[in-house]
């Protein structure tokens, strides 16, 4: 069985840098790192292709620079190869722009029995891109997964809801979002990490995939920023001097705040 | 090699994240409720494949030896070139530990570095299957016991244990103490002289491999002690302790003619002090770490004691060291590659500077956070106490200093003839 999974490489939350004022959107020019929500569906794939006896786990990604950090950690970790969509027309791309392209990098990375992505990326999270990708290739699509069952021909998802779960089943190929935290995430083997440098990773623009690039970017893009704004600083605390008599003021403040 | 590469980076992203969510949290059990080391360098081991590849390089190198011994052609074994990243990828896990907890390396060194290092360099190949393998991948736990009461530093010289040949048998007494894992060895190599009546001097230094549970063999408790407690120290008694051949290293005393006995545990030594610059660079990086940020939160007379000059001269000092350590770890990696073995004063130099500028940055961390820095909650407090040790075991200053003096001297006197 052949999974494939897409995956964000986004800026370490550890090290969020900066927005831009000009494009009104964040710097992405430094080091990229898979985003951890995705590291969950790739552990699904690995342990799925496992479960099924054979097959392999084929990454998709669409970022800036040729950016690769990402996808050699998920390499490490176990999975084959990796298609990387990196176009400077893709600057500004919304989360359909993102669609578009992921769907046909899909369709490159070969015949796929099963999509996963991740129910919504750490630093866009508009949760969208997971749907419309199954649009797109008219698929399936089931989101929430918890966890995920290959049956021959269909596939049996827990479906995380607010009360409990939901069983679902739907032919495949299909879309499925999974659920962060669902599974462990492996750790990459030291010899995992050596292999993931030798793994082939196909390098891609628009022109590759026959995307227009009229369609995505800034030049697609149905949502424009208008404004970026500081956030409101909180409210100055009021401060107490202790002149010995400090617990009678605080207990007052208290009192007024009708908290004692 | 000026910097760790993009892989080696990544695995020391990986091995870190993995001790701060597995080790840290047990830090106070280890450090104070005698928790075993093991289980979790197992799970370390285990997580990172580090076993498989262990089992793998000891496949390839038994079979290498089982056709050499049945005659066969096989190509001449080199010293190198060899992938820089089979040496780097241990040293990570070894600085990564001493961020955290420095005794587990020392547990995990004694008994896969030393203990199955000496049976892989002096074993036969039915002792290297019988013992080394599961030394190795750390199913099993090894102690090296050379140490007695009365012989630390004089090793060889005053050491007293013996093994007496009794018809095919020897028969071994004697006392070990300060032995890394001793009270939960499976796996033990006992050093001592073959008395066959002759002076003390004049006996040949042998090594016996003995298993836990063995008649006339006794492993003590934990002994209580300054620092690196979640590595078990203890005593190791023997009483009549009943061995075959089997069990003496090499297979035969043929084995030990001439001075092989003493130059293999040379070389051992030599491993064990390379080991120490990792560990001490480990324990600096943390230190450091810790103290800028104290440095910076902490105020005092209305600005941040980092502002202070005596605290910077602090400051500046650990970063030296940090940069001579990592320099010293990197060129044991790169000459490890390249196939350049360390001369026995080279590594007796660098365990001589590691263990000395571990423990004055640990103190001097210590110092730097007052009253907390003495409290055990803020970590530089074990790490003082653990980084001491360094300057004791595998050889203490003073023999390093004798060591690195006394090569030096004899070379200048050699090359002057
Ligand atoms: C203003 C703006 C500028 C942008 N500039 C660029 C740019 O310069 N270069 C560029 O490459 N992208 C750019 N993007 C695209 C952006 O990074 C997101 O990929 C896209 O908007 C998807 O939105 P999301 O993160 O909310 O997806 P969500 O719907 O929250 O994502 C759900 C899941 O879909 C998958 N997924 C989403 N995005 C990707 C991806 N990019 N690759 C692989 N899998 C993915 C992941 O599994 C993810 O967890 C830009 C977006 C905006 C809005
Ligand atoms: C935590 C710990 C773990 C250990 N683990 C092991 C182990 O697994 N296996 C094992 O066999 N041993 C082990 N040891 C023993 C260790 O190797 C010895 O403690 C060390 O070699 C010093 O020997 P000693 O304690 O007998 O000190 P001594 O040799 O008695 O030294 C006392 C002092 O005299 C100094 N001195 C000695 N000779 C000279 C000289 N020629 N010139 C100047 N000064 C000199 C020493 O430097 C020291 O300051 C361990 C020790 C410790 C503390």
């Amino acid at each position: 069985m052949n999974v494939v999974v897409c995956v964000k490489q986004i800026p370490d939350p550890a090290d969020p840098g900066a927005l831009d004022p000009n494009t009104k959107t964040l710097k992405r020019d430094g080091k990229l790192i898979l985003d951890e929500s995705d590291s969950y569906g790739v552990e699904m794939a690995l342990q799925l292709v496992d479960a099924a006896g054979g097959g392999e786990v084929t990454l998709v990604s669409m970022a800036p620079n040729g950016e690769t950090a990402g996808l050699r950690t998920a390499l490490a970790m176990g999975a084959a190869k990796a298609v990387l969509v990196s176009d400077d027309a893709l600057q500004g791309s919304d989360a359909l722009g993102t669609s578009k392209v992921l769907a046909k990098a899909i369709e490159r990375a070969g015949q796929a029995d099963l999509i996963l992505t991740a129910t919504e990326s750490s630093d866009g999270y508009t949760g969208t891109v997971p749907e419309q990708i199954a649009e797109l290739l008219s698929l399936p699509s089931v989101t929430f997964a918890k966890s995920i069952t290959v049956d021959g021909s269909s596939v049996k998802v827990q479906r995380q809801t607010e009360s409990g779960y939901d069983d679902v089943e739907c032919p495949l190929p299909a879309v499925v979002s999974v659920t962060a935290g669902v599974v462990e995430p492996r750790y990459p083997s030291f010899k995992g990490i050596m292999a993931a440098k030798s793994k082939p990773v196909d390098q891609v623009g628009l022109g590759d995939l026959g995307v227009d690039a009229g369609s995505v970017g800034w030049a697609g893009a149905g949502q424009e920023i208008v404004e970026i704004a500081t956030a409101e600083a909180r409210a100055a605390s009021t401060v107490v001097e202790d002149d010995g008599e400090a617990f009678q003021k605080i207990v007052d403040m208290l009192a007024e705040l009708k908290i004692v | 090699m000026y910097q760790w590469s993009e892989e080696q980076e990544m695995v020391r992203t990986m091995v870190r994240d993995f001790i701060d969510k597995e080790v840290r949290p047990v830090r106070e059990d280890l450090e104070f409720g005698d928790l075993p080391p093991y289980d979790l360098l197992r799970k370390m081991f285990a997580t990172f494949g580090m076993s498989d590849m262990q089992r793998e390089s000891f496949r390839k190198t038994i079979e290498r030896e089982k056709a050499i011994a049945a005659g066969e052609e096989v190509a001449e074994k080199t010293r190198g070139p060899r992938d820089p990243n089979s040496i780097a990828f241990t040293m990570i896990p070894i600085i990564e530990l001493c961020r955290v907890c420095p005794g587990m390396v020392t547990a995990m060194g004694v008994s896969m570095g030393l203990t199955a290092a000496s049976i892989m360099s002096k074993g036969t190949i039915e002792q290297k299957e019988r013992w080394a393998l599961d030394l190795l991948t750390m199913d099993k736990v090894g102690a090296w016991a050379i140490t007695e009461p009365n012989s630390g530093s004089d090793a060889f010289g005053s050491m007293a244990s013996t093994a007496r040949r009794d018809g095919d048998e020897y028969v071994l007494n004697g006392q070990k103490t300060f032995i890394t894992n001793g009270p939960h060895a499976d796996t033990i190599v006992f050093i001592c002289k073959l008395d066959e009546g002759n002076p003390p001097a004049e006996r040949t230094v042998v090594q016996f491999v003995l298993d836990a549970g063995m008649p006339g063999l006794e492993q003590t408790k934990p002994l209580r002690k300054m620092g690196i407690h979640s590595s078990p120290t203890g005593q190791l008694f023997l009483d009549d302790v009943r061995v075959g051949a089997d069990r003496l290293l090499g297979g035969s005393e043929e084995a030990y003619k001439g001075s092989a006995g003493k130059e293999a545990s040379k070389a051992t030594f030599s491993m064990e002090r390379t080991g120490v610059a990792a560990m001490a660079l480990g324990i600096v990086d943390r230190c450091l770490e810790l103290c800028l940020a104290y440095a910076n939160d902490r105020v005092l007379f209305g600005q941040p004691i980092g502002q202070f000059q005596l605290i910077q001269l602090k400051i500046a000092k650990m970063e030296v060291a940090r940069l001579n350590l990592q320099n010293m770890v990197f060129r044991h990696i790169e000459m490890g590659a390249a196939g350049e073995p360390v001369t026995y004063a080279e590594a007796s130099a660098t365990k001589l500077y590691a263990a000395q500028a571990a423990a004055e940055v640990a103190n001097e961390a210590v110092q730097l956070f007052g009253g907390n820095g003495y409290m055990a909650e803020y970590e530089v407090e074990q790490l003082a106490r653990d980084a001491k040790v360094l300057q004791i075991y595998a050889g203490t200053d003073e023999i390093q200093v004798v060591a690195v003096a006394k090569a030096l001297l004899r070379d200048a006197a050699s090359a002057a003839n």
